[in-house]
């Protein structure tokens, strides 16, 4: 395994509202050396924040405050304990005491030669997160002259205009000298590919890199990241909420909801509508696929809507949006929280159903 | 460094020198006003009769008067009959020397407090900073500058009082410093500098760009100068120029410093209108160049500006 | 360090709660310096001072703070301070009223003209603030006052109208805002008269807040336009006291090491200052939720 996230909890504090947001609850995922990790989930799912986590990006209050990250055997929360206290009532975090700046110093140590050069980002909405104020080719030979051997300006130049042609830009000698604000949202994307892959990191984040575009732009891009992954082989973690995204290009596939994970294991047993967790299924029947279109049966929507990630109620996080709870498991579904469970090689569920 | 522009930068110059010459010209349009309707018939005194061969209507008087103003004719001084312009031009620099000196001292006491607190949040430190900012923005500036012309006198052996003519002594230069420092302490403009500041350099690190920045490893600050620290500065700093020379204008008094402050208020006291007419002019012409090199440097490095 | 608790039960005045400390303690002190400039204010035109403030008493020249009879000491010329300070606060109170009647009333017709017919006339508003803002506001007064006289009603109704570009700024912001959401769209269709839309709506329900704040900086503003103005003699004339003449008084004798004569008038010009300041600066951030770290 690449990357290992081991029981991760990021919290927000709200002062408005003087409790925790639990964006991350105690996930668990992982991925291994060439293999793409889909995650997907809906919004607020803590799908992107357990990213930034794990890139050390998260700049909320109080933030990470307990798990492990297993980075090339490093761990990446190493001393955690030692900034933040946490206190706990029934299994639920009622306070949390943290040494923010001391932390920060922390991570810093700890990313430093990492963040940029084996871990690499991409986000969404490509055109504001590049710097409007300098060009793509100036930004693009920072990344060089900063995580590769080249010093010499020509030779990241040159560096640069060969990554710019390998992710398939037009006029990649005219796109050097434009800025952001003078580029489509798609070019924009394929510049911050170049950028993030330029260093030849080990493992690649993918923050929603299809959302904010334009819906054929938004193939093309799935197409350059299915065409770089065979090229390169690069360890990719791919987050989005679009599940033909994740088909298309996972080899594993996450399921997140209300902040865990609830489904993990390979693309083809998970994605499958049959088997597997509810929230899965569900996410499956909300979206048309060729065998929907076919058949012309209609999408269903999930009832309900995502749980408050303040006040969460004991028992299954699905539990009060499940269409598969039965009688037979309905007490323990609504009073205990299901485990993360092996069953099959590879193949984990959160789901009464499904445990022993 | 590339410059910005997408359009010639050329043209969007153009643009601000022509909005700046436009407001020039309100500028001469308003104090053409006060002096039209002011009673003594002030423009008489500066020599803009019908004799002159122009309609008496008011546009012709100050067609009239506003020629004179660009051929640099300001008048004579009521009170010394000297030519208005060049003894202003002559005390002007001083007052230049003065405002600009103190409009960097401001920001050097502001920068560090606002990017501290950008960066770090509110800590006692930082608290305690902001509100001693609050006080120095609200002390009268003329009894602070009491307060260290008494210091200066009985701890230092200085005598700040004597005009700029005590060049002779062995450290002149430093009586200079004096009213600096106290325009630049207490000119009512700290407070307001620290939050502008901060709130702008705020914003900038919560941007998706310095984000990437982040995860890229590059430095932040590289990423968040211009957007952050640059052009707000650049901004804020021109946009207080005005209440700095209205500071000087106290300052001056304190001091006995031979500035253009002084020359306004001496003829406040005489009603001499050459002299407070053409200080008015220079001080506004002073406030739109400062504005317009602001615009400049907006322009140079913003590539959003020049895409009109 | 910093501790998070997670709260058991919703508070009950969020937006107290909410609220900073700090915040609510500027604006406390903000508040009772109001309290104090209006009964001053007050007692100062009812004539209830507790000595006259022209009455030189020679055997009790400079006398310091907590002398009795004379809570805050006399002058240089054995007058009281505390009823010359209480007078003082004639020389800024009504004329200050005016510069921000003028300003608001002025700034907000200027608004709602820019904001609700936008076009030329909003390039004209943005115009006439950028001329405003051209000036020193003391180089303008000292003009006004040289063409004119040295009268502060005439002074403040300039301080007045360069106020007025902020709260046009203001005003035309916040009906940009509300066309944003459709709000005046909305208003319009219900078939609300434009007057009551403009008054009750825009100006009462959604801008007060703003233009009370901005009142307040006003104030603070033109009580230093005043204090500056009779500090250089252009303002009311020794005996009469105003704050900036009484400190400018002393200015000689400060020199020769009696401070207090200067100190306490700067003392008070600081305090009120600073107390409308911290009004204004408090309720402004309160009222956008500060964003503590």
């Amino acid at each position: 395994m690449l990357l290992s996230i081991e029981n991760l909890r990021t919290y927000f504090y709200s002062r408005s509202r003087r409790a925790f947001v639990r964006s991350v609850d105690g996930a668990s995922l992982s991925v291994g050396r060439g293999e793409t990790l889909g995650v997907v989930g809906e919004s607020g799912s803590g799908k992107t924040v357990a990213a930034l986590s794990a890139a050390g990006l998260v700049s909320g209050t109080p933030g990470v405050i307990g798990g492990r990250i297993e980075f090339n055997s490093r761990n990446l929360l190493d001393g955690l304990e030692r900034y933040v206290q946490v206190e706990e009532r029934d299994g639920r975090v009622m306070a949390v005491e943290k040494d923010e700046s001391g932390w920060r110093r922390q991570v810093k140590r700890l990313m430093a030669g990492v963040r940029g050069k084996e871990i690499a980002m991409i986000f969404q909405n490509p055109r504001a997160a590049l710097n409007p104020y300098s060009t793509v080719g100036a930004q693009l030979v920072e990344a060089i002259r900063l995580h590769t051997n080249i010093r010499n300006k020509q030779e990241a130049k040159e560096k640069a205009l060969h990554w710019l042609e390998r992710v398939r830009i037009d006029s990649p000698r005219l796109r050097f000298d434009n800025f952001p604000s003078g580029m489509s949202g798609g070019m924009c994307q394929r510049a911050m590919i170049a950028m993030a892959l330029s260093a030849e990191p080990s493992l690649l984040i993918a923050d929603e890199p299809t959302t904010g575009l334009d819906a054929t732009i938004q193939a093309r891009i799935v197409e350059l990241l299915g065409e770089l992954k065979a090229e390169t082989g690069i360890t990719t973690m791919l987050i989005s909420h679009d599940i033909s995204v994740i088909r298309r290009l996972s080899d594993r596939v996450a399921v997140m909801y209300a902040g865990t994970v609830v489904e993990s294991g390979p693309a083809s047993q998970v994605l499958q509508p049959k088997a597997g967790h509810p929230y899965t299924a569900a996410l499956l029947a909300s979206v048309p696929d060729a065998e929907t279109i076919r058949t012309k049966s209609p999408l269903q929507a999930i009832e309900g809507e995502v749980p408050d990630t303040i006040d969460r109620p004991r028992g299954c996080r699905f539990y009060g949006r499940c269409n598969r709870v039965s009688d037979a498991v309905r007490s323990r579904c609504a009073n205990l929280e299901p485990p993360l469970a092996e069953v099959a090689p590879g193949h984990k569920l959160r789901c009464w159903l499904h445990a022993a | 460094m590339k410059l910005a522009a997408v359009k010639p930068v050329s043209r969007v110059l153009a643009r601000e020198l022509a909005v700046t010459a436009l407001l020039l010209a309100g500028v001469s349009v308003v104090v053409f006003a006060i002096l039209y309707f002011a009673p003594g018939n002030p423009l008489h005194a500066l020599g803009v009769r019908e004799a002159e061969g122009m309609a008496n209507t008011w546009p012709g008087q100050y067609a009239a008067w506003f020629g004179k103003v660009l051929r640099g004719d300001f008048g004579h001084s009521v009170r010394t009959g000297l030519p208005v312009l060049p003894e202003l031009a002559r005390v002007g620099l001083n007052t230049l020397y003065l405002t600009l000196g103190a409009l960097a001292l401001t920001a050097a006491i502001a920068v560090p407090i606002a990017v501290h607190g950008a960066a770090h949040g509110d800590t006692a430190g930082n608290t305690a900073a902001t509100m001693a900012a609050y006080v120095l923005s609200a002390l009268p500036v003329f009894w602070f500058g009491y307060i260290v012309v008494y210091v200066s006198i009985h701890q230092f052996g200085m005598f700040p009082l004597i005009s700029g003519t005590a060049t002779k002594q062995q450290h002149a230069w430093l009586y200079f410093l004096v009213p600096i420092f106290v325009l630049g302490t207490a000119s009512g403009t700290l407070s307001e500098m620290i939050r502008h500041l901060r709130e702008e350099l705020s914003r900038v690190l919560a941007e998706d760009y310095i984000r990437t920045a982040r995860a890229k490893g590059a430095p932040v600050w590289r990423h968040a100068f211009k957007e952050g620290f640059l052009i707000p500065v650049t901004e804020i700093m021109s946009a207080k120029i005005p209440f700095l020379l209205g500071g000087a204008v106290i300052v001056e008094q304190v001091f006995n410093w031979p500035g253009m402050g002084r020359m306004a208020w001496q003829a406040a006291q005489d009603r001499d209108f050459p002299v407070i007419m053409g200080v008015a002019l220079l001080a506004a012409a002073f406030v739109r160049l400062g504005n317009l090199a602001q615009r400049v440097v907006f322009t140079a490095v913003n590539p959003r500006a020049s895409r009109e | 360090m910093r501790r998070y608790v997670q709260a058991e039960t919703f508070p009950r005045f969020m937006a107290l709660q909410r609220a900073d400390a700090l915040d609510l303690a500027y604006v406390g002190y903000g508040l009772l310096v109001v309290a104090l400039v209006f009964a001053s204010y007050l007692i100062g035109a009812f004539g209830w001072l507790p000595h006259d403030p022209r009455a030189m008493n020679v055997t009790l020249l400079n006398a310091a703070p907590f002398t009795p009879g004379h809570p805050l000491g006399t002058d240089f010329l054995g007058r009281d301070l505390q009823s010359r300070l209480i007078l003082g606060i004639q020389a800024y109170f009504l004329p200050g009223l005016l510069a921000i009647t003028i300003s608001i009333v002025g700034g907000s017709v200027l608004g709602v003209l820019a904001g609700y017919r936008g076009g030329p006339l909003e390039t004209l508003v943005t115009y006439f603030a950028n001329l405003v803002d051209s000036f020193p506001r003391l180089v303008l007064i000292l003009l006004v006052i040289a063409a004119f006289k040295p009268d502060i009603y005439y002074v403040m109704v300039v301080v007045g109208i360069t106020g007025m570009p902020v709260i046009a700024n203001l005003v035309a912001g916040k009906i940009a805002f509300l066309r944003q959401k459709s709000f005046i769209e909305a208003a319009h269709a219900l078939g609300l008269p434009a007057h009551t839309v403009i008054l009750k709506h825009i100006l009462w329900l959604n801008c007060r807040a703003a233009l009370v704040i901005q009142a307040t900086l006003g104030m603070a503003e033109a009580i230093l336009i005043e204090t500056s103005l009779s500090y250089l003699g252009f303002g009311v004339q020794e005996p009469t006291p105003s704050w900036g003449n009484m400190v400018q008084a002393g200015a000689n004798y400060f020199l020769q090491g009696n401070f207090w004569p200067s100190t306490a008038p700067a003392l008070a010009i600081l305090a009120t200052i600073l107390g409308f300041q911290l009004l204004g600066d408090g309720l402004n951030n309160i009222l956008e939720g500060k964003r503590g770290r």
